[in-house]
């Protein structure tokens, strides 16, 4: 039991993952079925799985409320992440290649990761008024912070030898960081990324807070309005279910490119 | 071809005062062959040796005193003249074998100098020389520690380097494979003469591969015996056992005990 190298098999693992949701669930619908607690703080699974459907599909209008706020908040993330990718990578590089650029930089962004950053929103709301731009700055800002100290770290921990040995060979001090160094630490960018998407799925409902005609988060805080806390936990769901989905996706591409990378 | 002219380095102790790790080296070497740099784990060898490539320990200045120069001119940083083939290899994971032989030439300096086709034909002369042209298209995970070594020694090669400096190749190797490695660079020099200098703490290795052995005491480095081999590689299990070799390793061994501390290796 308490061995942590303990090699666990996929279905023992598959067994217990399961057990503890199935546990959760059972809790859960003894509480509502045995009128526990109340269905206004606490609606029951089925309830929630009934709001699912009533989101899904609005025969009256002939049309998806749910498909139409997750397409919605699907392309704010996607835009983000494109956004976090060319902005935030790059500069994680440079702050991990040269100690100069670090000093520089490192105070410009490292306290921003303990940072209110939801406090923020007011300020981009005036700023960037309360459309589309805003909401995507606003999921950028919120990753981004994570993301540039995970790619530095990730490029300072190759280790010095593939600098040196590219330096050694005649390589520029900008060539080995592009032929030595930065390949090396791919993958554990790649990480990272993953990570920094992951954290922008957390912060969808507090970007579509303000003035959103449609996604997930104006979803949720118009039901919540209406006190349709079934609906709400409807939303929260196909939030956890997107971010899963987008977390298993991007790891399967990080392995497919990165099929080399050491344990 | 290359001169070491009173070299002196010293390093900042981390509780303050300052460390001379080497001391008042002279050396010159000029015709091609292999000089051993024999002396116990931690003397300051593998610090001479990194001045010869010019790699600089990141933070200090090396030589603390004294200067390095290659054909007469003092030289501060890498040379194109001088490789370095580490004991970690460093080869990139994610690169094949054929791609790691011919990473130098990734790199302007390399591009500019070897044309594309000579390219092509020098990767696939040294990967035949080295024994691992049907390799070429493996990854190093898929190789044996001494296969990766081939491939950093061939990366090495691949750029017909004048000098070639070896910072205890093959310490991490088992001792079947560092006596096919050892047997390996005596033909791969024999090919591609250079001036060889050979970092070992094994007094063994030092003398099967040496034409000159110098003997470096310990902390801080100097020379503290220095000697020619004759005899022609590869040198037989017979010669090793010879009276001469006999007492050239008693000679090497009485040195290092008088100068102290540190671990040297003898193998069998």
């Amino acid at each position: 039991m308490w061995n942590p190298y303990d090699a666990l098999d996929a279905n023992t693992r598959r067994m217990l993952g399961a057990g503890a949701v199935v546990v959760v669930l059972g809790v859960w619908c003894l509480l509502s079925g045995l009128d526990l607690v109340s269905a206004n703080k606490l609606p029951a699974p089925w309830e929630v799985a009934e709001a699912f459907v009533h989101l899904a599909w609005n025969p009256d209008k002939g049309e998806s409320p749910l498909g139409a706020a997750t397409a919605a908040s699907l392309s704010r993330v996607a835009v983000a992440a494109l956004l976090l990718i060319a902005v935030g990578v790059p500069i994680g590089i440079l702050m991990g290649a040269s100690t100069r650029v670090n000093a520089a930089l490192s105070p410009l962004v490292d306290p921003f990761r303990s940072a209110p950053i939801v406090a923020v929103l007011p300020i981009l709301v005036m700023w960037l008024g309360i459309q589309e731009s805003m909401k995507i700055t606003f999921l950028f800002l919120g990753a981004v912070v994570y993301l540039i100290p995970m790619v530095r770290d990730a490029v300072r921990a190759v280790p010095p030898t593939y600098y040196i040995s590219a330096r050694d060979l005649g390589a520029t001090p900008w060539e080995s960081i592009r032929h030595a160094v930065v390949p090396m630490a791919m993958p554990r960018i790649a990480d990272a990324v993953i990570v920094a998407v992951s954290i922008e799925w957390t912060y969808i409902t507090v970007a579509e807070y303000v003035n959103a005609e449609v996604g997930l988060g104006q979803l949720m805080s118009h039901a919540r309005r209406f006190s349709a806390m079934d609906q709400v936990f409807a939303a929260i769901f196909v939030i956890i279910g997107l971010a899963l989905v987008t977390h298993t996706a991007m790891t399967a591409v990080k392995k497919r490119l990165y099929d080399w990378e050491l344990e | 071809m290359i001169e070491l002219d009173g070299v002196v380095q010293e390093y900042p102790k981390p509780g303050g005062g300052i460390l001379r790790v080497v001391d008042g080296i002279d050396l010159s070497l000029d015709k091609p062959g292999i000089t051993m740099l024999l002396g116990p784990s931690g003397c300051g060898k593998s610090t001479i040796l990194r001045m010869m490539g010019g790699v600089r320990p990141l933070n200090v200045v090396t030589p603390t005193q004294g200067e390095v120069r290659i054909d007469g001119e003092r030289c501060d940083g890498p040379h194109d003249d001088a490789v370095m083939v580490f004991q970690r290899y460093a080869n990139r994971p994610d690169l094949s074998v054929r791609e790691n032989v011919a990473f130098p030439f990734r790199l302007g300096l390399w591009r500019s100098k070897v044309p594309a086709s000579e390219q092509k034909e020098r990767v696939d002369r040294i990967l035949e020389q080295v024994g691992l042209a049907d390799k070429a298209e493996l990854r190093p995970a898929q190789l044996s520690g001494g296969q990766n070594q081939r491939v950093a020694l061939a990366r090495a090669l691949v750029l017909q380097p004048r000098i070639l400096l070896m910072d205890e190749p093959f310490g991490a190797l088992d001792a079947q494979t560092r006596e096919e490695m050892q047997e390996l660079l005596s033909d791969l020099i024999e090919a591609n003469p250079c001036v060889v200098v050979f970092v070992t703490h094994d007094v063994t290795e030092a003398l099967l591969l040496g034409d000159r052995v110098l003997v470096l005491s310990t902390q801080p480095a100097t020379i503290a015996d220095d000697f020619l081999i004759d005899e022609p590689r590869p040198r037989s299990a017979l010669w090793q056992r010879s009276t001469e070799a006999v007492e050239m390793e008693e000679r090497i061994l009485k040195q290092l005990h008088a100068s102290g501390k540190g671990q040297v290796r003898v193998s069998l």
